[in-house]
């Protein structure tokens, strides 16, 4: 289990560059997960990776072991794909075994790992099966055998989970975490799903444009996200940004937009000198009905949807669109105007220009 | 409402199936009959079949000898063997080099693919008669070529290869990428992967392509007929070389005919049943 470290790796395709220069380092037993949209080169990392596409500028290396010179059979690596990529002319034991045979591992030993593996997945029923016989699920589940069964020391996931269905999805999902727990390697996963990618990493690398916008747990990018990408990319629903000016009144700063006044009083939006036009984001979770929590916003109710326990309200605040997530103990009806607490603590600013977080969290400087 | 179909219809249908069967029935009774009969014409109807023509034909790999055959003439079972190795030497090696090819063709990203892939097809649109001269000449004087089983199988091999090419390309497209991407991972280097992964899958495309090449090999005359000697001669050769000035053995001729014609279906029979459709399916989501 190596520590995987990528020093300067650039890609690019005849003139168009996909991935600028890129240095990130993966730690030895970690399940890290690349998220970012579609086109954002985290696929093309992974590739890079496994050895499927050449460097374009830079190295690779597992420990001080370069490897981006290696063959992907010489890198002990596992990958399972998106698609499943199975073999469609042989069985799933002859599928999963693929790998060891190729290797002349000895006969008990395949057929002992192909049904510890299959057990563990829950398709030992399935072996004698060809692909083209099993539902998405269960090929799902055999391409994650065939990495499975291989005893590598590095695991590419690359959107294992995009072809199922959503409750499909969702249970393969808490069977990677209880997986993940069991098998102590160096796990790498591609998805565009910011769920898949809270729910399992020990650390997240968000990509925009083959460029790391940042990195760190779960809870590191929802609370304190770096930029407007980030902070608008992981949560769900969607972080509401809003155009504001900052004012000073009566000592105390204040974030003045159409139709909003919110006060700052928190550390986290302490702003450098001279930033006066920004944008606030504020979760759709932070909007409250406890009034004493913050100052009050009015909200014009469009369209509620109810989702069991909370509602996500569609409202609007001046001529801006507003999630808010709230507690479905109240219903809003649609054309209601309610009213809403803000926690100054939950407000974030960003430069409007930049999209860069403006945060000096130690000591807020006024005027 | 099932509407009566117009009696038109079945007349032409019955002159298709005359015009289709009639020449192998013609053959087929021809070669039963004896010579007496055949030339008579007035028993064209009816007649004592007969196997003579037959054992004429095969007299040399008969455990007897038949009584009738005065001398026993080997040329038709050398002409048998010689187009069995020809055709099936050279269906082998069309398959093994236009697999390849095709394969390289399709996956590979190399300088002039375009051009390659569109020359290999223009070749197959010259007819082989404009070949025949300069391809005499230079097997004869060059490499003295002719007359041999070799020669011809480089002929046919030269001359099957593009359309065999063209035909694998298309079912190669079809072996979606991952799966090589997959065994490359798996461990499988470039030859493995080929043989183990995208072969198997592409089945029903050679399967195709054999019986293509086969049937051009074997029922091939101009070049043949043109490269071969008395030793290599295939059987079509042999067919038009005995009819001559003084005697046409018409029997022995059409019994040839009806052998010649087992092979390839007895070939084309085994072959066809390799030709499934949705061989990659479940490899990738749709």
């Amino acid at each position: 289990m190596p520590q995987i470290v990528f020093d300067g790796v650039r890609k690019s395709f005849g003139p168009t560059e996909v991935l600028p220069p890129l240095d990130l380092t993966l730690e030895d037993g970690e399940f890290t997960v690349l998220v970012g949209p579609s086109g954002c080169g985290k696929s093309t990392t992974l590739r890079l990776l496994a050895g499927l596409e050449t460097l374009s500028g830079g190295e690779i290396r597992f420990d001080d072991r370069r490897i981006d010179t290696l063959e992907p059979k010489e890198r002990d690596i596992a990958m399972v794909f998106q698609d499943y990529a199975l073999y469609p002319h042989m069985s799933v034991a002859k599928n999963m075994s693929f790998a060891l045979r190729l290797a002349r591992e000895n006969k008990a030993e395949i057929e002992r790992r192909v049904h510890a593996a299959a057990t563990t997945l829950g398709i030992d029923h399935l072996l004698d099966r060809k692909p083209a016989a099993l539902s998405g699920g269960q090929r799902q589940r055999v391409a994650m055998g065939r990495a499975l069964v291989r005893d590598a020391s590095v695991f590419l996931f690359d959107e294992p989970l995009s072809n199922l269905d959503a409750k499909l999805r969702a249970r393969m999902r808490v069977e990677l975490g209880e997986m993940r727990t069991r098998i102590d390697k160096n796990m790498v996963y591609v998805t565009h799903d910011q769920v898949e990618a809270m729910t399992l990493g020990d650390r997240i690398v968000v990509l925009k444009d083959g460029a790391i916008q940042q990195q760190g747990s779960a809870e590191e990018l929802f609370e304190n996200p770096v930029n407007r990408f980030v902070a608008g990319f992981i949560g769900s629903p969607t972080m509401n940004f809003l155009p504001a000016t900052i004012q000073e009144r009566d000592g105390a700063l204040v974030a003045e937009g159409e139709g909003f006044a919110l006060p700052l009083a928190g550390p986290r939006q302490a702003i450098e000198s001279g930033a006066r036009e920004v944008e606030i984001g504020i979760r759709p979770s932070s909007f409250t009905t406890d009034m004493g929590a913050g100052a009050p916003v009015e909200l014009r109710v469009s369209v509620a949807e109810y989702l069991g326990a909370q509602s996500v309200l569609v409202t609007r605040c001046g001529p801006h669109e507003v999630l808010a997530e709230v507690a479905s103990t109240r219903r809003f009806k649609p054309g209601e105007t309610a009213t809403f607490a803000v926690p100054p603590d939950a407000i974030l600013l960003f430069d409007r220009e930049t999209g860069r977080r403006l945060a000096v969290p130690q000591h807020p400087t006024g005027g | 409402m099932d509407r009566a179909p117009n009696p038109a219809f079945y007349v032409l249908l019955i002159c298709l199936v005359l015009m289709a069967v009639g020449p192998i029935w013609l053959m087929l009774a021809t070669s039963l009959k004896l010579n007496v009969d055949i030339i008579q014409g007035t028993s064209a109807l009816f007649f004592v079949p007969t196997l003579q023509n037959y054992e004429t034909v095969l007299c040399d790999w008969l455990w007897y000898e038949p009584e009738h055959v005065r001398r026993c003439d080997r040329t038709f079972g050398r002409a048998l063997v010689n187009s069995l190795i020809i055709s099936s030497v050279s269906t082998a090696i069309t398959l093994i080099l236009g697999c390849m090819a095709a394969y390289a063709l399709v996956r590979f990203r190399f300088m002039g693919r375009g051009v390659t892939s569109l020359t290999t097809l223009m070749v197959r649109m010259v007819p082989p008669a404009v070949l025949l001269v300069p391809v005499f000449g230079i097997w004869t004087f060059q490499y003295g070529l002719d007359g041999t089983r070799g020669g011809l199988i480089l002929v046919y091999v030269a001359m099957n290869l593009p359309f065999v090419i063209w035909i694998l390309q298309s079912f190669i497209v079809q072996v979606p990428v991952q799966l090589e991407e997959a065994a490359r991972i798996d461990g499988a280097g470039p030859f493995r992967t080929f043989f183990l992964v995208v072969l198997p899958l592409i089945k029903p495309g050679l399967a195709a392509a054999a019986i293509f090449t086969f049937r051009i090999a074997w029922n091939e005359f101009l070049l043949a007929n043109a490269l071969s000697d008395r030793s290599t001669r295939t059987v079509p050769v042999v067919i038009v070389n005995s009819i001559t000035e003084y005697s046409i053995d018409w029997g022995a001729i059409m019994a040839t005919g009806m052998l010649l014609a087992v092979p390839p279906i007895l070939f084309t029979l085994v072959a066809s049943r390799q030709i499934i459709t949705g061989m990659t399916a479940g490899a990738v989501k749709g």
